[in-house]
């Protein structure tokens, strides 16, 4: 039983590190790259759902959130691009992608049902992190008023992600 | 020939118009636009932020509904008893769909379910120029 909800707590604690990372004030070049490394940290996580999930609930939440997160990736990457703003590598994006690559290791051990309680798990608290950088910290410091307006623009589709994951994360409790 | 051509052609000309259209439309969301038809409206539902604007739409029955997809992802207009469905509404695209059915119908996005709207369609009250029957009497 114990290496099964062992990715889940490691997911947990470096994306609540992630998410703590970012109290102080970040740059414009440094929110594109949490921006984008934060949708593909969930894009790589959605591609190995879509692959290894079991229930059909599981799968169809994993391609949303590769179609999703590519939609807001394509767009932050011709937004920085005709700003000609750098992304810039700092600490809460490292952790983020620190944290995608640990996750996606341990979902590689687990199977079936596990791997969807797995999944599932990370995903609500990926996103309840992405919100709470969002809202305490990305949006407030964002400068350009472009890529400010992009942030408020995709925050809904977190927040309807994020309650989905849940609703899917109640229904596999019952199983 | 010629008039199949002409028809073709002007399937291929009608097609991107209803794109060009409906951006133009989404200033007036939910208001009724420019008609095509005699007494016909048309109306557009802007898809932004994960949510349907408005929320609730009521048109007449013969109008015209454009949805537009302003989000950064794709979306559907799909009715839960299936009387109409959009299928993937790729971001900047609308999809129009003529009313004909009156009713209230609940429709959301088939990708996100926690996006949730309705469509009412109403009788025609009257027509638009009044005519006369055989008897003589206004219809």
């Amino acid at each position: 039983m114990k290496p099964r909800y062992a990715p889940c707590a490691a997911g947990l604690a470096l994306l609540t590190a992630a998410a703590g990372a970012e109290t102080g004030h970040v740059t414009d070049p440094q929110i594109a790259a949490i921006v984008v490394t934060a949708n593909q940290v969930d894009i790589a996580a959605g591609e190995l759902a879509r692959a290894k999930g079991q229930s059909k609930d599981v799968k169809d939440f994993a391609q949303r959130m590769i179609t999703d997160h590519s939609g807001v990736n394509k767009s932050a990457t011709e937004l920085v691009q005709k700003l000609h703003v750098t992304p810039e590598s700092n600490p809460t994006s490292e952790s983020l992608k620190r944290g995608g690559d640990e996750n996606l290791a341990a979902l590689k051990k687990l199977r079936g049902s596990a791997f969807d309680k797995g999944y599932i798990e990370h995903e609500v608290a990926y996103h309840q992190s992405v919100i709470d950088a969002l809202d305490k910290t990305l949006i407030p410091s964002a400068q350009n008023t472009e890529l400010k307006a992009l942030l408020v623009k995709v925050h809904p589709a977190f927040v309807a992600h994020l309650e989905s994951a849940k609703q899917i994360q109640s229904s596999l409790g019952k199983m | 020939m010629k008039l199949l051509a002409c028809v073709s052609q002007t399937w291929g000309i009608a097609r991107p118009c209803l794109v060009v259209c409906a951006g133009t439309l989404t200033v007036g969301a939910g208001a009724p636009s420019a008609t095509q038809n005699a007494g016909a409206n048309t109306y557009t539902v802007t898809i932004e932020g994960m949510r349907f604007d408005p929320q609730t739409l009521t048109v007449h029955r013969g109008d015209r509904v454009v949805w537009i997809n302003r989000d950064l992802f794709p979306h559907t207009a799909t009715a839960t008893s299936k009387a109409f469905d959009s299928r993937s509404i790729a971001p900047n695209v609308s999809w129009a769909y003529r009313a004909r059915t009156v009713g209230e119908f609940d429709y959301g996005c088939t990708f996100h379910p926690t996006m949730r709207a309705r469509l009412v369609v109403e009788p025609r009250a009257k027509a638009p120029i009044a005519r006369t029957n055989r008897a003589g009497t206004l219809r």
